[in-house]
């Protein structure tokens, strides 16, 4: 019997063993031995690249700069930047929903090459990741709703604050704790909509949110129902984040930017979607 | 608002696919692989018994989020490399196999020794005793027991959101955050969950009919 059982176990341990080693012989890393060919011919031919294909990591659930309509389809403002991106680059995107708790990481393993979408520079990532230059302009702002008699970031004393979990809202608060010191509490919330709903609720008297986010919902939800500061807790930038020594991709993918800037295309698609040119000039 | 509640559910099922196979694949997993879990668990063996402590333990005491992400994000460090939907099946297979051995150790154990010695006496083999004897009793006591995982299951499917594939509550994040409307695509999927866990009340309602005999 004791035999049985153990043949049992080293029978399961293989299979999950083989089914392991059956997977990791999936092509997920580039050969280096490659990149150096291509480099040497790169020099020739301009802004080629060693990708068949670029994994392009976005949260598919990020209205409006990446998300589904109702058929499914990927929308939005950063998915239209890549659609002409990929065409100056001249490289197809495959775009890959991630979890925006696991960017990074799945940037690191190569699961994605790029991290696009309402991406904001800070220093800390910038440890982590090269980022491209800044395409879009963005503010932390201060929503309340239409009635309230706060009108300036000093009226937030003693009043109930709300921002969406792991933003760089939390970071552009913090970055000011003078303020952020007065406040009542700071509560956090998995999405911007939620912020928004708890605000209506009047369990919360402000919400500090990406204005180019903010704007989206408040339009969702009916302009007249809120007002949004003119004081704001900071401006920041959008960039797109790539692996550190993937210095071509970002050269080129610099190059494109700057050629979208140029030819107007950034311009027709941020006014599509904010009314406005937003997008870094 | 009806009339876009049912589109939500609509947009919604989308995700039933993703939601069912993970679903399907975790049982088809951690069924066998619980019983070898629960047989290494009573196995006089030390070293052995000592082997399905410990990965009861652990699988069981760490939380099912934590093992998808590691066994996607973290197994590539080692060489190991998983596309999205197998690292969730293999995450959830192996943490549901663990709370699976301990219910069919339960099963098992729940059988007095008289019975085998009875079995034996009346020249049963270990395997007839089994098959015959032990298993019927031990599946029919702990059929409770294993519909409650099993619908605990079809909810923890929306724990692999963080290797971010598109189960039906993903989806409804989504759709909520487009429209500005959260709370009625959460609605959506949790009818649809509801759909889902009926269906598996009933079918267990069904089996434990089918085994019902007077003990």
């Amino acid at each position: 019997m004791k035999k049985k059982i153990l043949s049992v176990c080293m029978a399961t341990m293989m299979i999950l063993g083989m089914a392991a080693c059956g997977s990791s012989e999936q092509p997920t890393q580039q050969p280096e031995q490659e990149q150096t060919e291509q480099q040497a011919t790169g020099e020739e031919t301009e802004s080629t690249l060693d990708y068949d294909k670029i994994v392009v990591g976005l949260d598919d659930t990020f209205a409006p700069l990446g998300f589904r309509d109702e058929e499914g389809n990927l929308v939005g403002v950063d998915v239209e930047l890549m659609e002409a991106t990929s065409e100056i680059m001249g490289i197809p995107f495959e775009l890959q929903p991630i979890d925006w708790s696991m960017k990074e990481t799945e940037l690191a393993n190569k699961n994605i090459d790029m991290i696009w979408n309402g991406y904001t520079i800070t220093e800390e990532r910038k440890e982590k990741v090269a980022f491209s230059q800044p395409y879009l302009n963005n503010r932390q702002v201060v929503v309340t709703m239409a009635d309230t008699d706060i009108n300036t970031l000093a009226d937030l004393t003693d009043k109930t604050v709300a921002a969406q979990a792991e933003s760089s809202a939390i970071d552009a608060i913090n970055s000011k704790p003078e303020i952020a010191q007065t406040f009542k509490s700071l509560g956090e919330f998995e999405t911007n909509d939620q912020c928004l709903m708890d605000l209506e609720a009047g369990r919360t008297d402000a919400v500090v949110a990406d204005e180019v986010i903010i704007r989206y919902y408040v339009s969702k939800k009916g302009e007249e129902k809120y007002k949004i500061l003119e004081e704001d807790f900071g401006k920041e930038e959008y960039g797109i984040g790539v692996r550190k020594e993937d210095t071509q991709l970002l050269e080129a993918l610099n190059v494109a930017l700057d050629t979208l800037k140029e030819n107007g295309t950034t311009k027709e698609i941020s006014e599509k979607w904010f009314g406005s040119d937003i997008i870094m000039e | 608002m009806l009339t876009s509640l049912i589109g939500y559910i609509v947009e919604v099922s989308r995700g039933l696919g993703i939601t069912l196979s993970v679903f399907a694949m975790t049982l088809i997993i951690s069924l066998p692989l619980g019983i070898v879990v629960a047989v290494c668990r009573i196995s006089k063996n030390k070293i052995i018994c000592s082997i399905a402590k410990l990965y009861i333990w652990v699988l069981r005491g760490t939380p099912l989020m934590l093992q998808i992400a590691l066994v996607f994000f973290g197994l590539p460090s080692v060489g190991i490399v998983f596309d999205r939907l197998p690292a969730a099946y293999l995450a959830c297979g192996l943490n549901y196999a663990a709370y699976f051995g301990e219910i069919f150790r339960s099963g098992i154990q729940s059988i007095e020794k008289g019975q085998r010695e009875a079995a034996n006496i009346l020249g049963f083999k270990t395997a007839q005793f089994y098959r015959f004897i032990l298993l019927p009793q031990a599946i029919k006591r702990t059929l409770p027991a294993i519909g409650n995982e099993v619908i605990t299951l079809v909810k923890d499917t929306s724990l692999v959101y963080v290797v971010a594939v598109n189960d039906i509550l993903r989806v409804a994040k989504g759709a909520g955050g487009r429209d500005a409307n959260t709370l009625l695509a959460y609605v959506a999927a949790g009818l649809l969950y509801l759909v889902m866990t009926y269906v598996i009340t009933k079918l267990f309602e069904l089996i434990e009919k089918k085994v019902q005999y007077e003990e």
